[in-house]
């Protein structure tokens, strides 16, 4: 199902969702983060300097390759960070308040009430020794709802998501259940407190693609009726296409390209993009055809040399990326960390 | 063209303690063309990753066989010089390396365990040969496998496969586990190193998009059975297997104007392996075209187009093939 329609806020807001929906006070909003680690003096830094703002109802995704910082990035919204990695600096902010400041007690409230997060790996996502049903109710009751409300919301969610038999699958232990309706609980788990915001990781990389379309049919549906945002963690540009209205491309510890989805596949501005995008095979490449390669390996973030760090793999790169590093600047319609002159933008 | 591969009647149970086996392969006949290379596509549980193992003999079919260059394969222990022509690469190269081999021991390693190089010089000559092929230069030779990327360690893997001098490669999900940055160069090696060395490759994969691209046949698999196998542009351009046309639909693709044009049809989930199949066509619990002989009668994997078949009763009744007798207790 394909959801392409403007929702009626009115209809989609859930009461717990509060504030009125707008398009210009970002619901979230990440600024100059600094993702890392503090040794004595020495500070290793892995996200650098990345700013991210999602709108209340927007669908954006995150797309880098291993060590560019998107998990990691996201992982600081609910500061998740696994120690000694922490913020260092930079501030992360939702419906106004910074969560990187706030005490655990606060945060707990936050973590899976107003701010849902689902992982690549549901199974180790979920408590193997606790029926589904206790684990949801569970959910709930941390977040203050009663007991006998918590049972009913638990069945609830677990129809929404298209769970066929919830009373079977409630009492069920994650062991009994294949990896879709795993996911498919992590979803509905995520879902019970009526979120504002879903965060993804990656959560249909290790499923096959007719359960990865159910997750994705699910969740565009969900979204479409409780508006939502959700940020999309992944590797995958199809995913991407299909999901999400902005894309944000990561690379090295930092945001290189930040576009609407249809500008950025049709004209991708930072070289990276472009390369990532022409080693697709599909249409257009003949088959055995030798596919677009980005030469040369991703650079360590934590020990960057002067400049941009995409040069050394750029064939755009020219005397001016060795000496400075881009800023995020306005090309066309598309924000893009590149030096690459106007007449070379798409 | 002479076959480089080919299976026949390829059946696998394990057994389970108070249950019936698991049927794991239910009856596989593929073949691959010297050269050529046979992409295999499918869900998980389906069986492709246990038809991997027992294409290269590291297990022994219950029944069936395989045969390698025209001659059996005896499946391990007994697996003998023959089985050297054939080799597996596997998904995850970080963890089909050992850790605390550097590249050139690990190399080393493989040729001197099958004796194809005396120590010493000629044996580092050979090593670094193998690591020429794959386009990693001799400074990597002293690196273990945590120094090396991704793409540089599935690499180490595929020149560790070729020391044998195999003629076959059995790639299982070769790209799954890289960064979308470092695929194509990955690809791009093989077909290089399959053109230079002549190889034939089995390449396993669910990725739809690259099984496409590199493969010259398709073998789709469903629930221990090949229901639809053809050339590649026949399997994904012009499916006839339903199955076959849910999947390739299922696959997200890198473009938001035809994203946006998309209604998915839900196809359900495969059933575990491990059961009973259902009566009759094993997909058409799920098959949005299912008749009653579906449910009764199990369709035969039959030529319906040029090379090209499918185990389907609807799509045999729209090519004019009857594909079963109602009721012969064979087709059941």
């Amino acid at each position: 199902m394909r959801h392409e329609e403007t929702v009626d806020p009115a209809r989609a807001a859930t009461p717990a969702a509060g504030a009125p929906w707008s398009a210009k006070t970002p619901l979230l909003s990440i600024q100059d983060l600094v993702v890392g680690i503090r040794r004595r003096r020495e500070e290793r830094h892995i996200v650098r300097g990345v700013s991210l703002d999602v709108a209340a109802g927007e669908k954006v995704g995150v797309v880098g390759e291993s060590g560019s910082g998107k998990t990691l990035t996201m992982l600081s919204v609910l500061q998740l960070l696994p120690p000694p990695v922490r913020v260092l600096s930079g501030a992360v902010r939702f419906g106004g308040r910074d969560l990187t400041r706030l005490d655990d007690k606060e945060l707990a409230e936050v973590r899976g009430g107003e701010v849902a997060m689902v992982y690549q790996d549901p199974m180790s996502s979920l408590n193997p020794l606790l029926r589904i049903r206790t684990q949801i109710t569970e959910a709930l009751r941390a977040h203050g709802v009663d007991h006998d409300a918590a049972a009913v919301r638990t069945r609830e969610v677990l129809g929404q998501v298209g769970l066929p038999d919830p009373l079977r699958i409630e009492a069920a232990f994650p062991h009994e259940l294949s990896g879709g309706m795993l996911q498919r609980v992590m979803v509905a788990m995520a879902l019970a407190t009526s979120p504002r915001l879903l965060v993804a990781d990656e959560p249909t990389t290790a499923l096959d693609v007719t359960i990865q379309q159910q997750i994705l049919d699910l969740v565009e549906d969900l979204q479409a009726r409780t508006h939502m945002a959700v940020v999309w963690v992944t590797h995958d540009l199809g995913v991407v296409a299909r999901l999400v209205d902005r894309v944000v491309v990561m690379y090295a510890g930092r945001v290189v390209e930040d576009a609407p989805t249809g500008r950025l596949f049709e004209r991708p501005t930072h070289p990276y993009t472009e390369a990532l995008l022409g080693s697709l095979p599909g249409p257009g490449v003949g088959h055995r055809s030798a596919l677009t390669q980005i030469g040369g390996t991703p650079p360590d973030p934590s020990r960057l040399p002067p400049g941009c760090p995409y040069r050394a793999r750029c064939p755009y790169a020219f005397d001016r990326c060795a000496v400075e590093e881009p800023p995020l600047l306005d090309r066309n319609g598309s924000l893009a960390a590149c030096w690459k002159e106007p007449e070379l933008w798409r | 063209m002479a076959l480089a591969l080919q299976t026949t009647d390829l059946v696998k149970e394990y057994p389970r303690r108070r249950s019936t086996p698991v049927q794991a392969l239910r009856g596989v006949s593929v073949a691959l063309e010297t050269g050529r290379t046979l992409g295999i596509v499918g869900e998980s549980g389906c069986g492709k990753s246990t038809l991997a193992r027992l294409l290269v003999g590291l297990e022994a079919p219950t029944s069936g066989s395989v045969e390698l260059l025209g001659e059996p394969l005896p499946a391990h222990p007994h697996r003998g010089l023959l089985a050297r022509k054939i080799q597996l690469v596997f998904q995850d190269p970080y963890s089909s390396l050992d850790p605390r081999l550097t590249v050139s021991a690990a190399l080393g390693e493989v040729l001197g365990v099958h004796g194809l190089a005396p120590r010493g010089r000629a044996r580092q000559a050979r090593v670094e040969e193998l690591l020429a092929m794959v386009a990693l230069g001799s400074r990597f030779l002293q690196r273990y496998p945590h120094e090396l990327s991704g793409g540089q360690a599935q690499r180490v893997a595929v020149a560790r496969a070729l020391a044998v001098e195999p003629k076959v490669l059995v790639l299982d999900e070769p790209t799954s586990a890289l960064d979308v940055s470092v695929r194509a160069e990955v690809m791009n090696l093989l077909v290089r190193l399959q053109d230079e060395l002549r190889l034939s490759y089995v390449f396993i994969s669910h990725d739809l998009a690259m099984v496409r691209h590199v493969a010259d046949a398709i073998a789709v698999m469903y629930l221990g059975r090949v229901v639809e196998e053809g050339p590649y542009d026949a399997v994904l351009g012009a499916s006839l297997h339903p199955y076959t046309r849910a999947l390739a639909e299922a696959v997200p693709t890198p473009d938001p104007v035809a994203e946006a044009r998309r209604r998915s049809k839900p196809v359900g989930e495969a059933p575990a392996g491990t059961g009973e199949a259902p009566a009759g066509c094993p997909y058409n619990p799920r098959c949005p075209l299912a008749e009653d002989i579906c449910r009764e009668v199990r369709p035969e994997l039959l030529e319906l187009a040029p090379a090209h078949r499918a185990a389907c009763h609807v799509a045999a009744r729209h090519a004019g093939v009857p594909s079963a007798v109602l009721g012969s207790p064979w087709t059941a």
